[in-house]
């Protein structure tokens, strides 16, 4: 197998925008571009793009090939559009990795777009049950809050997790967003606003969820031999891994607060890439929920199972601690465009690898975790470093 | 322009439209019930036209308790889907060894625990775009 790294990254603005769909795809493609001069359009063998739902929302099917129009890229070796739910940007990046490492293509970008607020809040979050299963969920009303709370209500009721360590999430991914100039949200939280902000679904009140968000995020992949050429700082792919325990909340673990699918993702990652959890200097996770955030402590093995409320009770998960956790804001402050997400994760850990991450930089990251899910049944995690595999 | 009519949430539960058709017939009689796989015996929720055990397609409709147990809840107070109409509560009951994700009505969310019994009760949804009624199973407050 070749080796592969990121040789590039871009982020659009985050946010309730007022930009078409295609707007969206200028703005990252442009971003991602500036980050690597010696790339041009032309130079690209192919494009995988993640988006989950621009036939509601944008009436367009056929995306990869009209991101790629309006890129200027022609693919050559590699086309091909991921929807995967919340999870569509890091199954992007898996494949064009899959692609690159088997030698059927050198150079690939993976950009990930999302244009959701249309046209209005109540037909957004309409949209957002196309994620559950038509027939025996979303039919009933179910969209993404209520699954997580019934994990939320496990947690606390098992292992004593509380509002405050939830919310605490909240204000951490807030702050660190605040320190972002993609996010959705840069005004930063208290621990009192999350806990006197309105409630969505018992337990979760407005701040300890992901907001519904536009935006998106390119990345460019090369094999070592084109990397090399590109860029004294290539971001090496070091391991990778995807595990589905289930699709309805019928055939998940019974345990809620428990997510066997995410322990065995990042066992597969750590395994691939040489590693372990203690290894692991930034970790950008799925924190769709404040919930998810914790229970993503636990499973990857960042802390015992049971102990994530107090993990980022005692500061652990950010600047200081064992782990820095959601650097440029998480899920919760950046918003979630959903094919841009696991895309914008890449984008963070690229820079924070290279040192280029600003404000938000971790003193001599030299290896990241990215963690992107499609519901609580299905992971998917990535590891990343400085040297090469 | 029948191509800009509204999205319908609900699935398509007639004859010529599901294999799943039975089940539905069933529900609009007051009777749950799910699907046993004719060459294993195995039992699943939702229903389902393949086992996955045995591969067999050939299934039989068998009933379930009117009654279960309530495993987890949650009450959507805001952020509901266009066309819903809030708070929605959603629940996991068990019956026997399966869990199914339904939502509790006619209960006041207070009255909820855990571990409390809840009673299947059919819920009428919009009609079909012919005109045929449609029915999800739903539970409320058993007693």
């Amino acid at each position: 197998m070749k080796r592969v790294a990121l040789v590039g990254a871009g982020v659009g603005k985050f946010g309730v925008r007022k930009a078409s769909f295609r707007d969206l795809i200028w703005e990252a493609g442009k971003a991602c571009f500036d980050s690597i001069p010696a790339v041009k359009p032309k130079d690209l063998q192919g494009i995988v793009v993640g988006s989950v739902m621009p036939e509601r929302t944008a009436f367009q099917s056929h995306i990869s090939s009209l991101a790629a129009e309006a890129l200027g890229i022609k693919p050559s070796h590699l086309s091909a559009r991921t929807e995967h739910m919340c999870a569509s940007g890091t199954v992007g990046i898996r494949y064009a990795y899959a692609f690159i490492a088997a030698g059927l293509a050198d150079l690939v970008m993976v950009l990930g777009v999302e244009k959701l607020n249309q046209p209005s809040a109540e037909e957004a979050i309409l949209n957002m049950g196309t994620g559950v299963d038509r027939e025996w969920e979303a039919a009933y009303g179910l969209t993404a809050p209520p699954c997580f709370a019934l994990a939320a209500q496990k947690h606390m009721a098992k292992y004593g997790t509380t509002e405050e360590q939830m919310a605490m999430v909240s204000v951490k991914n807030h702050n660190h967003a605040s320190r972002n100039p993609y996010a959705h949200f840069q005004k930063g939280a208290t621990l009192d606003q999350v806990l006197c902000s309105r409630m969505i679904s018992t337990p979760f009140r407005l701040f300890m969820c992901s907001p519904i968000t536009d935006g998106a995020a390119a990345v460019i992949l090369a094999s070592e031999e084109r990397a090399r050429d590109l860029t004294d700082k290539p971001v090496w792919i070091q391991g990778t891994g995807q595990v589905l325990d289930g699709f309805t909340l019928s055939s998940l673990h019974e345990d809620y607060s428990h997510w066997p699918a995410l322990k065995r993702a990042g066992e597969a990652a750590y395994k691939m890439a040489g590693i372990g959890p203690a290894d692991v200097d930034v970790a950008e996770v799925h924190d769709c929920f404040a919930i998810a955030e914790i229970i993503a402590y636990e499973e990857l093995g960042f802390c015992d199972k049971g102990e994530g409320g107090r993990f980022v009770e005692k500061g652990l998960s950010d600047y200081g601690g064992t782990v820095v956790v959601n650097p440029r804001g998480g899920l919760i402050g950046c918003g979630h465009p959903l094919g841009a997400t696991g895309i914008a994760q890449a984008a963070e850990v690229f820079w924070q690898l290279r040192g280029e991450a600003g404000p938000r930089q971790i003193p001599e990251a030299k290896i990241a975790l990215t963690h992107n899910n499609s519901g609580m049944g299905e992971h998917v995690v990535m590891v990343y470093g400085k040297e090469r595999p | 322009m029948t191509y800009f009519r509204a999205t319908d949430p609900y699935p398509l539960e007639s004859a010529e439209q599901t294999k799943l058709h039975e089940f539905y017939e069933y529900l609009a009689a007051s009777r749950l019930v799910t699907t046993a796989c004719r060459g294993c015996k195995r039992m699943d929720w939702p229903p389902r036209g393949f086992c996955p055990q045995c591969g067999s397609d050939q299934y039989d409709w068998v009933d379930l308790p009117q009654e279960g147990i309530l495993h987890a809840f949650t009450v959507q107070e805001t952020g509901v889907p266009a066309g819903f109409d809030k708070p929605l509560i959603f629940g996991i009951v068990k019956l026997y060894e399966l869990r199914l994700f339904s939502r509790i009505v006619e209960t006041e969310p207070a009255a909820l625990g855990v571990g409390k019994r809840v009673r299947f009760t059919p819920l009428r949804v919009a009609d079909d775009s012919e005109g045929k009624h449609r029915y999800l199973p739903a539970f409320k407050l058993a007693e």
